[in-house]
């Protein structure tokens, strides 16, 4: 738009950019604290200084903040000129009064914006004679760290906690040199982005507690570019590992994705590479034994019941793994698949067909541009920098409409909210389309409870006056017919609407592409049938499925053989007659598929003191042993998708090219064969912390919330249900006593129940279920 | 001169609304909706009503300034949470007359076409304002406020706010974000208030003086109202005097009349056989002037001419007891105490200045100190974020200059050259 002068440089800026923006967009330094590319300009901790040449020649040179003051064209500017580094270095010298000086023993050397800054720009002795001013911690729980007297008062933290992300328990209390930064109270931070702080504070206030029970040196971290392996988004990240064990993670930059940040599971998920229980040997039956051992009795099995071997593919497992067990499979004439839940694989597979016939799913970066959204499921849960996402567009105006049955921590920021059970989801997504359309076909669809007539008018006018109308669903939550519902929604709403789905693992989409047809169903079959006696089993977890537990669990001994390769202790790593630990995401490379299709390598960051192999490898090594010519995984990959590359870690990835699948029919969220009677539709109550990896970690596991049954207030006024009294529940898998808990963001007729709950009980979202009171 | 803004006022009783009609009150309505708003802008300006705020800003044009077709809804707020120290003018006001207070609301809201108007009192007021409020309560009542107003067409609704209680609430854009229920940082002045102010729209910000001069200009002519001052100054002034005298208070008297006439004949001079070191004109925020500067008439632009500001027209008198250090480590540590804590050099420079000054004021100063206080001095005025840094420089600076010697004499002796005399004549 322009171009300005800094200490001689001719530099190009933006209009509306400020000069500080437009000078680190062409690398040039200026020191800042409080300015912050997502956050703005603010203009308090005026370190930016910088020296403006006056338009008259004959009036002295200007001292500004950089921050605040635009660029313009012909501007001449010096960031060097001895008034500004003057400016600096006092600054410096004010905020380093009561800093303490214990950079030394600091978890934040090394990485202190503060420490660099005083180093380039400080003053070298201190002059300040006085004592210094101190504050009390507060205890936020068990993700980060506070320590408040190395605070500068830059104001980030509260300006992304609660202006951005929208909290509203943290921020800044007090006056003059006493701002304080924390809670009211002591306890845990409730944002599902409270470790953003760690990152977001130029110093040491806000640490990472993870890290810092077994810290190292930043210095000392070993540390490549990596992708998220706890949801379908796939936020960049930096992990860092020192002495063959994984310690923290950190965001890394993605301009269409993440950006600056990463939610807290993504954050502190890792730690389930670290448990205790995690497998590190391998074991035959009860022996433990060596790889080879573990590998020959593998082989052993295979060979004896060579064409009736199947295996089980994971959509957490990367894409290489997958391909791999799936060619090892083609090559002993078995069976693939690569979900344990037929009902969720039918549903991801009709996302993805969608997806792909929509004409791709937004970015996070186009997510934050929408006028209007709708959102069907909790986003929070599934996909939580989704939901952050949308937050930047809730700031900007847009309108979100949210459908739902259980807790969804969107809903606060709705302009509509509808609270449906999960059987009902379906008729309001086609009356909704009705209503936008405004041509009703005839008959109109099943009619949703009259009451919300008003609701899905309002939301039709906003998502068709919006000009970039964004509709996210969660297809862990919803059936073929939901998924179509808003495939027709999109379509009503012409091409400026943008349709995505949260799926159900990092590398759903990838293991879609690679069996594009259903077929947990058939395999599960043949296992009851004993057409399969060996099963090999990566990175999944059948045994411990909600819904479909118990009849894997009765399908398990009807096979001979059970080898499963993971890096978790998982009820069917634990079932497993053969178990081969491998490798967590950290300490090999792959590749991950984001729910918007997007291919992204994640590169190796470190080695385990014992190094494990990792499933390629395992795979490889058991081909070589049953004498089968096993391709490698590029091979096997560029023959699946034309013209692939393996995409580099670090870049920003690439779409794969893979013929488009068919959306097949099915029957709406519902009871499935297995229906098991009762009068209480069941919706999964999920939350950030949670997805079968993150919940290893004992850190964040501490805010999960405690078991209870969630129904909304009238309706258990109805049951003569009282909050906090224990309730039976039965489901096909056992029995199980909770308190129940009134919840105003649980649809009528409906309990939310945790993941575990659900697997103990044997049921899915969308299942019946009874509910006995105990007096 | 007869007494014009006070002319009316009780301390202790005010008057109600029929009391204050009867005296008059209320008049200056018929007077304005006579009028297009864009006369009375004109005769306000043609006054030469400047701002008691402390600035000094010419009244009439700021509300020229404000765009005449800016977007509604538009707010006029009423600036009482006069926090300066030395100044209690507004007090007076406050307490002793809030309806003359909201006649002045009416008339300068409706020359503004305002249809909000937000009184702010400061949280010691807390008593005053909760009259104030009455008040407005029965001017309701009387169709004084709300819609159309005597019939005029014109409507208003007025409300009172009561500031959480801190200094730095008075400044105008730190005001607005306490109306709004944020924390009261000062905010960017761009774009400026009178285009985005309050939730983002229009508002003129005035010190409660300046508006109850507004009602009197109205009904007696801007010719009246320039010629009630002397040496250039116009229109009646509320002087507040306080310090060494023997008789601080507040004074109604002709903008313009000289700082020795108001210290030693209204205030009734100084204790016996003591001799002025110097004095304060317009605040804790304005530079400290000397007695060759007594003949100055409080003005605006006389003030400034000698080296100091108008300020709020309150006058702190030092003799030759009180310790120059000790005043200014007095002010800095207020100043230091009333930061909001937004901006580094004020926050934090502001105590480190108070805690050099606390070393010299005890006697364990070094030569050196008084050189980093002047450069550090400079730094803050020059580089923070709003207009109370520099203000809180303005008395160091000066004291630096005006006071010197007696800086010098604190670091070679050792000690508080004033504690061994006043402990000598105790
Ligand atoms: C730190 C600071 C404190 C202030 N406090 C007050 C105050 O208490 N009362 C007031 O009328 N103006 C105060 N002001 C001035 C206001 O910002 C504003 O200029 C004034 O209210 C405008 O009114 P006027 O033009 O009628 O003087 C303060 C300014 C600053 C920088
Ligand atoms: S805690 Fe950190 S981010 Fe927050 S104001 Fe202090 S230094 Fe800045
Ligand atoms: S100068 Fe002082 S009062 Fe003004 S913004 Fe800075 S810290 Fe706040
Ligand atoms: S970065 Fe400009 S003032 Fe802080």
């Amino acid at each position: 738009m322009g171009t300005m002068r800094i200490d001689g440089h001719d530099i190009p800026f933006q209009e509306n950019d400020n000069i500080l923006k437009a000078a680190l967009a062409a690398n040039i330094e200026i020191p800042y604290f409080c300015y912050h590319a997502a956050l703005g300009s603010l203009g308090a901790c005026r370190l930016c200084a910088v020296e403006v040449a006056s338009v008259d020649p004959t009036q002295s040179p200007r001292v500004v903040m950089s921050c605040l003051e635009f660029a313009r064209d012909g501007l001449n500017v010096s960031v060097s000129a001895a008034a500004a580094r003057q400016v600096r270095q006092r600054v410096i010298e004010f905020l380093m009064i009561n800093h303490p000086h214990d950079c030394p023993v600091c978890d934040e050397g090394g990485e202190c914006h503060l420490q660099e800054m005083t180093v380039a720009c400080g003053p070298p002795y201190r002059r300040y004679r006085g004592r210094k001013r101190t504050f009390t911690n507060q205890y936020l729980g068990p993700l980060v760290h506070h320590e408040m007297n190395r605070c500068i008062t830059c104001y980030r933290c509260t300006r992304f906690y609660q202006d951005y992300a929208l909290g509203d328990d943290l921020g800044s209390m007090r006056l003059r040199n006493e701002v304080y930064f924390g809670r009211f109270q002591d306890g845990p931070l409730t944002s599902p982005f409270a470790g953003n702080l760690v990152e977001i504070c130029p110093t040491g206030v806000f640490t990472d507690a993870v890290f810092r029970q077994h810290f190292a040196r930043v210095w000392d971290l070993e540390t490549a570019p990596s992708i998220c392996p706890h949801c379908s988004v796939g936020c960049n990240t930096l992990p860092g590992a020192r002495d063959g064990t994984l310690r923290r993670m950190r965001n890394r930059f993605h301009p269409e994705l993440n950006r600056w940040f990463i939610c807290d599971r993504g954050r502190y998920g890792h730690q389930y590479s670290e448990h205790i229980d995690r497998p590190l040997t391998p074991r035959v039956r009860d022996e433990k034994v060596s790889y080879r051992e573990a590998l020959a009795a593998a082989a052993e099995q295979i060979k004896a019941a060579r064409d009736k071997t199947s295996g089980l593919g994971s959509t957490r497992e990367d894409l290489e793994s997958n391909a791999m067990l799936q060619t090892l499979l083609n090559k002993l004439s078995g069976r693939f698949a690569t979900f344990s839940d037929p009902q969720i694989e039918t549903a991801t597979v009709a996302a993805v067909a969608a997806l792909q016939s929509s004409g791709g799913a937004p970015s996070l970066a186009e997510i934050e541009q929408a006028d209007a959204a709708l959102v069907v499921g909790d986003l929070t849960a599934h996909a939580p920098m989704m939901d952050l996402a949308l937050r930047q567009a809730y700031r900007a105006g847009a309108k979100l409409a949210i459908l739902h049955s259980g807790p969804s921590l969107l809903a606060r920021f709705a302009a509509t909210t509808l609270t449906v059970p999960p059987q009902e989801i379906s008729a309001h997504l086609l009356r909704l389309h009705e209503q936008a359309t405004a041509a009703p076909t005839a008959p109109t669809a099943p009619a949703p409870s009259n009451k919300h007539e008003k609701e899905l008018a309002d939301i039709a006018v906003y998502l068709t006056a919006a000009q970039r109308p964004v509709l996210i669903g969660v297809s862990e939550t919803m059936a073929v017919p939901e998924i179509a519902a808003m495939v027709q929604l999109a379509t009503a709403l012409g091409s400026r609407a943008k349709l995505a789905y949260a799926l159900p693992g990092a590398n759903t989409y990838g293991t879609i592409l690679l069996t594009p047809t259903t077929s947990t169903t058939a395999m599960l079959e043949a296992i009851e049938s004993g057409q399969i006696q060996t099963l090999i089993v990566i990175g999944n977890d059948p045994l411990g499925d909600a819904r479909l537990g118990t009849r894997w669990r009765a399908a398990r001994r009807h096979l001979s053989t059970l080898i499963v390769l993971d890096c978790v202790a998982t009820a069917t790593a634990e079932a497993a007659d053969i178990l081969l630990p491998v490798a967590a995401w950290a300490e090999r490379g792959g590749t991950f598929v984001n729910y918007e299709g997007r291919a992204q390598g994640f590169a190796p960051v470190f080695q385990r003191t014992e190094p494990l192999p990792n499933t390629v490898e395992v795979l490889a090594d058991l081909a070589h042993c049953l004498e089968l010519a096993l391709p490698d995984a590029a091979a096997v990959l560029s023959n699946l998708f034309p013209g692939y590359q393996a995409p580099l870690p670090g870049t920003l990835g690439s779409a794969l090219s893979a013929p488009p699948l068919t959306m097949q029919t099915g029957t709406t969220i519902g009871p499935a064969s297995s229906a098991h009677p009762g009068h209480w539709q069941v919706a999964l109550a999920s939350w950030y912390g949670d997805d079968p990896l993150a919940s290893y970690a004992p850190a964040l596991m501490e805010l999960a919330p405690a078991a209870a049954a969630l129904i909304h207030p009238t309706a258990a006024f109805k049951e003569g249900i009282e909050d906090k009294k224990q309730v039976r529940l039965r489901g096909p898998a056992g029995t199980v006593v909770l308190p129940v808990q009134l919840n105003n963001d649980v649809a009528a007729g409906t309990i939310a129940l945790s993941r575990v709950t659900l697997t103990q009980l044997g049921v899915g979202h969308g299942d019946l279920l009874e509910l006995e009171h105990i007096s | 001169m007869e007494a014009v803004l006070t002319r009316h006022i009780e301390a202790n009783a005010p008057l109600d609304l029929e009391a204050y009609r009867s005296v008059g009150g209320y008049r200056s309505l018929d007077a304005a909706f006579a009028r297009k708003p864009e006369e009375i802008i004109e005769i306000v300006e043609a006054a030469n009503l400047r701002g008691r705020g402390g600035a000094g800003f010419s009244c009439g044009l700021k509300w020229r300034l404000r765009d005449a077709d800016a977007p509604r809804p538009r707010y006029l707020v009423c600036n009482i949470d006069e926090s300066e120290p030395g100044t209690f003018k507004d007090r007076y006001l406050l307490y002793g007359g809030p309806h003359q207070i909201i006649e002045a609301v009416i008339v300068s809201a409706y020359a503004l076409q305002a249809e909000k108007a937000v009184i702010f009192v400061r949280g010691e007021y807390g008593k005053g304002g909760h009259g104030l409020h009455r008040a407005i309560k029965e001017a309701e009542m009387a169709g004084l406020v709300g819609s159309n107003i005597c019939g005029s067409g014109f409507d208003l609704q007025m409300e009172v706010h009561i500031s959480g209680g801190r200094y730095i609430c008075g400044e105008e854009t730190a005001m607005l974000n306490a109306i709004e229920g944020l924390r009261p940082n000062p905010r960017h002045k761009m774009p400026r208030p009178s285009v985005k102010g309050l939730w983002q729209h229009p508002t003129t910000t005035n010190n409660v003086e300046t508006l109850v001069n507004v009602p009197h200009i109205l009904l007696n002519g801007a010719d009246w109202f320039r010629a009630l001052g002397i040496n250039s100054g116009c229109g009646p002034k509320l002087f507040c005097v306080s310090g060494m005298v023997h008789q601080p208070g507040l004074f109604e008297l002709p903008c313009g009349t000289p700082a020795r006439e108001l210290i030693f004949e209204h205030a009734g001079g100084l204790a016996e056989g003591r001799t002025l070191l110097g004095f304060i004109p317009g605040g804790a925020s304005t530079a400290f002037l000397l007695p060759e500067h007594l003949d100055v008439p409080m003005d605006f632009d006389p003030v400034a001419k000698a080296g100091s500001r108008l300020g709020t027209a309150s006058i702190i008198v030092l003799d030759d007891t009180t310790c120059p250090v000790q005043v200014t480590l007095n002010l800095m540590r207020f100043f230091a105490r009333e930061s909001c804590g937004f901006c580094t050099p004020c926050r934090d420079g502001i105590p480190y200045l108070a805690q050099i000054l606390a070393t010299i004021a005890s006697g364990e100063g070094r030569a050196e100190d008084l050189v980093l206080l002047e450069e550090l001095s400079g730094i803050i005025a020059l580089q923070s974020f709003c207009a109370f840094a520099p203000g809180a420089m303005i008395p160091l600076i000066s004291s630096l200059q005006c006071f010197h010697d007696h800086y010098e004499s604190h670091i070679d002796t050792g000690c508080c050259p004033f504690d061994a005399v006043n402990k000598s004549g105790a």
